[in-house]
């Protein structure tokens, strides 16, 4: 918030700050339950500030716990990351390694020392094609899982390899294996069933999508759950490594300011109708 | 902030839900807004009222909980509660000021593009327009929306308008393939007016006697309609434009259908589980449903997809201008511009 900004030497009073800001929001009823986030940009970063690619990477990492921090904090239950593509294994061995790396040492430092997830209580999930991961780094994943499975407060679910129509694919195939083991009908099948056979099964509906670096697309995330009605998506220009607690206050804002607001809308149309039903059937009589 | 008042705010929290005086203001303050993607001073005003509705209410609470209860540690919950809701309501009167400024531009900036871009009705104008793209998408699609009848360019006739104009800003473009969506399906249910006024439309753009051939294109029901309403006959069916048809129907629902033939013909052993594949799926939706679009075009105030077939938004590009609520060809072009800046890198 802009408060946030007039005080940058204090981090005390930035923390109060924080703090008080994401009470309100809560206070308004209408933050939303579950985020995605795209955190793109990072490479980009890295070159822009001429060092290493693993830098732009670690700095992204940072700015993700900055910004699910602030979420947790007022008062959402679920956050869906993307961190790694299935289409992303394409990429140079040497910077998938890397990413592998950064992918065991992230996982265990919010694990061990981080202090976000005992603060928190968040559970974390690894979602995904798993099978594609390397042994070390599946152990580290199940491992982190373990530890984490008793917190109940709040979820966060790391896409790691993943892809939206992967996922819709292991959607469909555990929808119709139910009904071969006859636990469904046929005609039960509707949109929750495969809703709850997703990777983001018993996560709650998401209702806002942030995706950085000025690109306008959804490259394979969360297809099925985006595509809803009534979910906000924003993309924002600003690189991932530089997107704040400052940036996910005002979006959190935004979408609080949206929700309490608009809520009245339908409730006028259908008013409307209903009037002008009425006078059309005076009009009859 | 302590962790016991943290934990009695939340408590007090869900308490004050059911609250009386709470479903009291609610309304007060939600009333009678029209449009709530357009904000307006009246919004401000109305954030503003809240804001100073709100600190004479905390006092009433305090008095209240303090008189009747007499226990401070319970109404100081409250009286939290209360303050942050003034609080919060002081954070939606800077965001509702800033965002009248943002929507104020935004307008400013629309109405000066329009101005820009207009292809008053003319092929050659939005041919010169393309020619600078470095590339064209070969499948565009559009989210459209009906419009409350009785606003400018409302109901039905509106919605039949801008789909119509779309095609032959695409035709002049160069497009060979468009998707139109909307959610409720009504290009689809109204398709033979929507044939006419499409015909009607390219007869302004272009010569009468001439006027481009295109076949509409209903995958829910399997149809494929050649030209206007009037001319269904033979010789023509190579087109200068294929307009697909879609609604919300086409989405969610069409992949449950399919999950749910898949499942039937497991049960009767025509097909093994192993057999549901990717490409399986992706041919079986794109025969059902159509290709994947490389742009989609929304001429919302702020992108909702609506429920826009799941599985065709893989790789697509979105565009829409921020605050606008028209379809208009500055959002069209501007949406190809923007394509054809773009680079495209799967994974990479």
């Amino acid at each position: 918030m802009m408060e946030n900004n007039s005080f940058p030497g204090s981090s005390q009073v930035l923390n109060f700050c924080k703090n008080i800001f994401s009470h309100a929001l809560r206070a308004s009823d209408n933050v939303p339950q579950h985020i995605g986030l795209i955190m793109d940009g990072n490479r980009r970063w890295a070159k822009r500030k001429h060092v290493e690619i693993k830098e732009g990477h670690n700095a992204g990492f940072h700015s993700m716990s900055r910004a699910l921090e602030l979420c947790y904090e007022a008062g959402v239950s679920t956050a869906t990351v993307f961190a790694f593509s299935i289409e992303n294994f394409k990429r140079s061995a040497a910077e998938v390694d890397s990413l592998m790396n950064l992918a065991r040492s992230g996982i265990k430092q919010v694990v061990q020392n981080g202090e976000m997830a005992e603060k928190f209580g968040i559970k974390i999930r690894v979602i995904g094609d798993r099978a594609m991961l390397p042994d070390d780094v599946l152990r580290e994943v199940e491992t982190a899982e373990r530890i984490t499975k008793d917190n109940t407060r709040a979820v966060l679910n790391i896409c790691f390899p993943y892809t939206g129509r992967d996922e819709l694919l292991y959607g469909i195939k555990a929808t119709v294996d139910k009904t071969q083991r006859g636990e469904l009908q046929f005609s039960d099948i509707n949109e929750d069933e495969i809703d709850k056979h997703l990777y983001t099964g018993g996560s709650p509906p998401v209702d806002l999508l942030i995706r950085t670096s000025g690109v306008t697309r959804l490259s394979d995330f969360l297809i099925w759950q985006v595509s809803r009605r009534d979910v906000v998506i924003e993309f924002l220009d600003c690189l991932w490594p530089d997107f704040g607690s400052r940036q996910m206050a005002w979006i959190l804002l935004k979408f609080a300011f949206h929700k309490s607001y608009s809520a009245s809308e339908p409730d006028l149309e259908e008013e409307m109708d209903a009037i002008s039903s009425t006078l059309e059937q005076k009009k009859q009589h | 902030m302590t962790k016991i008042q943290d934990s009695v705010l939340k408590k007090q929290d869900e308490d004050w839900k059911k609250d009386q005086r709470d479903h009291k203001r609610v309304p007060a303050i939600t009333n009678g807004i029209v449009n709530p993607a357009k904000p307006s001073v009246g919004n401000v005003k109305r954030a503003l009222e809240t804001a100073i509705l709100t600190p004479p209410d905390s006092e009433e609470v305090r008095k209240q909980y303090g008189q009747t209860q007499g226990l401070w540690s319970q109404s100081s919950g409250k009286l939290e509660y209360a303050l942050y809701k003034t609080f919060l309501s002081i954070l939606f009167v800077i965001y509702a000021c800033v965002r009248y400024i943002q929507y104020e531009y935004n307008r400013v900036k629309i109405r000066i593009l329009n101005l820009a871009y207009s292809p008053s009705n003319t092929p050659q104008l939005i041919r010169q327009d393309v020619m600078k793209l470095q590339k064209l998408p070969k499948r565009l699609a559009a989210i459209l929306e009906k419009k409350r009848e009785g606003d400018v360019g409302g109901g039905t006739s509106g919605l039949l308008n801008d789909g119509s104009e779309l095609v032959a800003w695409s035709i002049s473009a160069g497009i060979k393939h468009l998707t139109l969506y909307d959610y409720d399906g009504h290009l689809k249910r109204n398709v033979d007016e929507f044939r006419s006024s499409v015909f009607h439309k390219l007869c302004k753009y272009y010569d009468p006697t001439n006027v481009p051939k295109f076949a509409v294109r209903i995958p829910q029901w399997n149809k494929v309609y050649f030209n206007s309403a009037n001319a269904d006959t033979s010789e023509a069916k190579k087109v200068a434009i294929e307009i697909s048809l879609l609604s919300n129907r086409d989405g969610r629902e069409t992949i449950i259908d399919l999950t749910k033939t898949m499942a039937e013909l497991c049960a009767h052993d025509e097909m093994k589980l192993s057999d549901i594949t990717m490409k399986l799926i992706d041919s079986e939706l794109t025969q059902l449903v159509g290709h994947e679009p490389d742009l989609l075009l929304y001429f919302g105030p702020s992108l909702d997809l609506q429920g826009f077939p799941p599985w065709h938004i893989r790789l697509t590009e979105f565009y829409w201008e921020r605050d606008n609520d028209q379809v208009t060809y500055s959002v069209f072009i501007r949406g190809l511009k923007k394509y054809a800046s773009c680079k495209m890198n799967v994974g990479k």
